[in-house]
């Protein structure tokens, strides 16, 4: 479906946007807009900085369709990390239709697909990054990773995330953060790093057995100092703050991570005292809301490069003199920052944010070679077709999205329990109407070390409370006492949420299998990639299985999935998904 | 302060946080009440005498926003004080706001600690408040506290 002048037109006067200006103009189709559009940059300065986040082992194309729905607490609508479709467009002026428009919304997304394309790749982003290199001077440039990097598709499952490190070497990461590397365990990150030829560093990560010898102590370098175009970087490393509780906590057993604000303030201040660096980069997986409550609160930092939210952020935005950028996720972009930094301060800046529009950054051949090696072991596993989608599927969202509602059908119709969880991870893939879904795809939603699928009991006032305490992560007016992730998805329920309302009292008319749920009934659940069967009781032992494998033989027995997206959540306090600043509509 | 002094208060500061329980399951009928099984209202008015406490930023009072594990959540107390024998701090509390006996701790001190900072672990029942209640030579009574999430589940 192609957007007439008239819609166009039309669309632009609700947003606002007749004088919206772009680098992109608005209908160019791949063949008009040229590299130049795509590399166009007022280059800055003495050197680069170029960041990537959340890739999650994304080093093929993809298609990656953004939030439709992204909710949170009244006082954050509307603000950076919680922009979507309309509002994001609105919010950063974006002409509908464009490239632009295309990367960072899930406005007419099946259209713009089939004009533009797959996004990413490593082959298509090492074109990208050896254009600045370049252009700058290799010496002069410096390529960091917010982490979220070794996992999220199969070859990085299969491999222990040795593929990504390759790639990753591949591309010339010079520093790395982490969070989901820790779900390879302690002693497999260990050995990856070993093959890193980046440095990675995290001063938000310390011994916490006091029987080791590494209690109390750091686990990896707090900070690097690195020298491009004659300045001093400073690059303290920040972790992902909550991994011993978003993931299994037998993974990082004997470390506790937290956001160690006092420390972090502590390094950034030892880096300019002692170090007399000329520039103080934070390199972060807080998330993007996190991370501009830690430039409020920790001074002296002259930019964030942040990960962990997923969020493509055209601008950077600038709190008490803190720039903070963030770079979208799975490949899709790079963020070019040029900075001019001497005698111990920042002069000035220029950031884009940069899509790798695949079809239009031309492949570097190592890339294509590499990435073929590296699924040459696994493409018969991968490569097998197990059905078509009717509808698209996809991953985000804040309640509910398709390819989520497909699993828990999956999960349903083979544990035969009452109702079952999926969680609100933001990583995953995008397959469109009328494709085909191969294991590859399965991989890319589900490929996790824990891929578990536990079924057990729960009582209903326990599973009621179980929501309120996910709803409170999610949408705590207070960035810190959140999590990052969306609501877990339910299979088998429907409930209403109010949003602002306090914690504990946010969801009504939670329904099971249709019938207002029993808050003294014994139900049957399932679910997986959390915590959730610690809480239950009367494990079944012998339906435990990957969720995978699981999804996979769903596929199979449907050969045609019918998902629709309609959700199984009514939204009581918003009138839209993605409500604009200062109100509960768009 | 003689050195014998000195082990008797010592002895005294580990006597009460070794007999201070984290958490009792019954309450048990025969004992009397004392701060550590009242709420943390009640607590506050009993130790401070019905006076009450005042917030005050001269307490740092460092616990996290996100507990990794409710059961041993590191807590620690640092008091802006000369630590004189004119101006110092007698004693300072913790609090578990929300669990069932919700006082945690009590260390008494004195001008010869020479800094007024403890740091503990605490079990927290769930989400809530944890909360340093302070006493001070001359009598008043400072406060700090801070919200700690205890969850089960997460997103990634």
């Amino acid at each position: 479906m192609e957007i007439s002048r008239r819609d166009f037109m039309h669309i632009a006067a609700i947003f606002g946007l007749g004088a919206a200006t772009s680098s992109m103009a608005s209908s160019k189709t791949p063949a008009q807009i040229s590299l130049k559009d795509i590399y166009d940059f007022k280059a800055t300065g003495n050197f680069t900085l170029l960041h990537m986040c959340d890739i999650h082992a994304h080093i093929k194309p993809l298609y990656w369709r953004e939030p439709s729905t992204l909710i949170s607490a009244p006082n954050l609508v509307g603000t950076p990390g919680f922009l979507c479709g309309e509002s994001f467009a609105k919010h950063y002026g974006l002409e509908p239709s464009s490239l632009d428009a295309y990367f960072d919304t899930h406005m007419d997304f099946e259209a713009l697909a089939k004009k533009f394309g797959k996004m990413g790749g490593i082959a298509h982003m090492k074109t990208y990054l050896d254009h600045v290199r370049k252009e700058r001077g290799k010496e002069n440039v410096l390529f960091l990773d917010s982490g979220d990097t070794w996992q999220g598709t199969g070859v990085a499952l299969k491999t222990g995330g040795e593929a990504i490190v390759k790639a990753q070497n591949y591309l010339g990461v010079d520093v790395m953060v982490g969070h989901w590397e820790f779900t390879y365990g302690k002693e497999r990150v260990k050995e990856l790093i070993e093959m890193l030829d980046a440095k990675f560093i995290s001063q938000n990560v310390v011994g916490d057995d006091s029987f080791a010898d590494d209690y109390e102590e750091l686990i990896f370098e707090p900070y690097t100092i690195q020298e491009r175009g004659g300045a001093k970087i400073g690059i303290i490393g920040q972790s992902f703050p909550f991994t011993s509780t978003a993931n299994p906590k037998e993974f990082t057993e004997g470390w506790s991570f937290g956001l160690r604000l006092d420390t972090l303030q502590e390094y950034v201040n030892e880096l300019r005292k002692e170090h007399k660096v000329d520039c103080v980069v934070v390199l972060s997986h807080d998330g993007f809301s996190v991370d501009q409550e830690v430039a409020r609160q920790v001074h002296g930092i002259d930019f964030i490069l942040s990960g962990h939210t997923h969020d493509p952020s055209p601008k950077p935005i600038v709190i008490d003199g803190t720039v903070i950028v963030i770079a979208g996720s799975h490949g899709k972009y790079v963020g070019r920052l040029d900075i001019d930094a001497k005698n111990g301060k920042v002069h000035g800046y220029e950031y884009k944010l940069v899509p790798i529009a695949s079809n239009m950054i031309p492949a570097d051949p190592a890339g294509v070679k590499l990435v073929d090696e590296l699924y040459a072991p696994f493409a018969t596993e991968f490569n097998e077709v197990l059905g078509k989608t009717k509808n698209t599927l996809y991953k985000r969202d804040t309640f509910f999205s398709t390819f989520d509602q497909l699993i828990n059908d999956a999960i349903m119709d083979e544990m035969k329990c009452d109702l079952s969880f999926t969680p609100g991870y933001r990583w995953g893939t995008t397959v469109l109407a009328g494709e085909d879904i191969l294991m590859d795809n399965v991989y890319e939603m589900c490929g996790i070390t824990y891929p578990n699928v536990y079924t057990f009991e729960l009582k209903g006032s326990k599973i009621a409370t179980l929501l309120e305490d996910i709803a409170d992560n999610v949408f705590n007016a207070n960035p810190l006492y959140q999590q990052g992730g969306d609501m877990s998805r339910l299979g088998g329920v429907t409930y209403s949420i109010a949003v602002a309302n306090k914690a504990g009292t946010r969801i009504s008319k939670l329904m099971i299998g249709g019938k207002p749920i029993d808050l003294d009934k014994t139900y049957i659940v399932s679910s997986w990639g959390g915590n959730l069967q610690n809480a239950g009781d009367n494990l079944q032992k012998d339906k435990i299985r990957a969720v995978y494998d699981v999804t996979r033989d769903y596929i199979k027995r449907q050969k045609v999935v019918d998902v629709s997206n309609k959700g199984n959540v009514t939204l009581l306090d918003y009138e839209c998904g993605c409500p604009t600043k200062g109100s509960r509509g768009c | 302060m003689q050195r014998r002094d000195f082990f008797k208060k010592l002895g005294t500061v580990v006597a009460v946080s070794a007999v201070a329980p984290m958490m009792s399951f019954a309450a048990d009928e025969k004992k009397p009440k004392g701060p550590n099984e009242f709420s943390y209202e009640k607590a506050v008015e009993a130790i401070t005498d019905g006076k009450g406490a005042k917030t005050s930023s001269k307490i740092t009072l460092k616990v996290p926003e996100i507990a990794e594990n409710g059961a041993v959540v590191p807590v620690s107390v640092t008091v802006d004080s000369p630590m004189s024998e004119s101006d110092y701090v007698k004693a300072i509390h913790i609090f578990a706001t929300k669990n069932n006996n919700s006082r945690c701790l009590a260390v008494h001190l004195t001008p010869a600690n020479g800094k007024a900072m403890i740091a503990t672990r605490v079990k927290l029942g769930g989400t809530q408040e944890v909360a340093a209640l302070v006493e001070m030579s001359d009598g008043t009574f400072l406060t700090a506290s801070q919200s700690v999430k205890v969850t089960i589940g997460g997103c990634g």
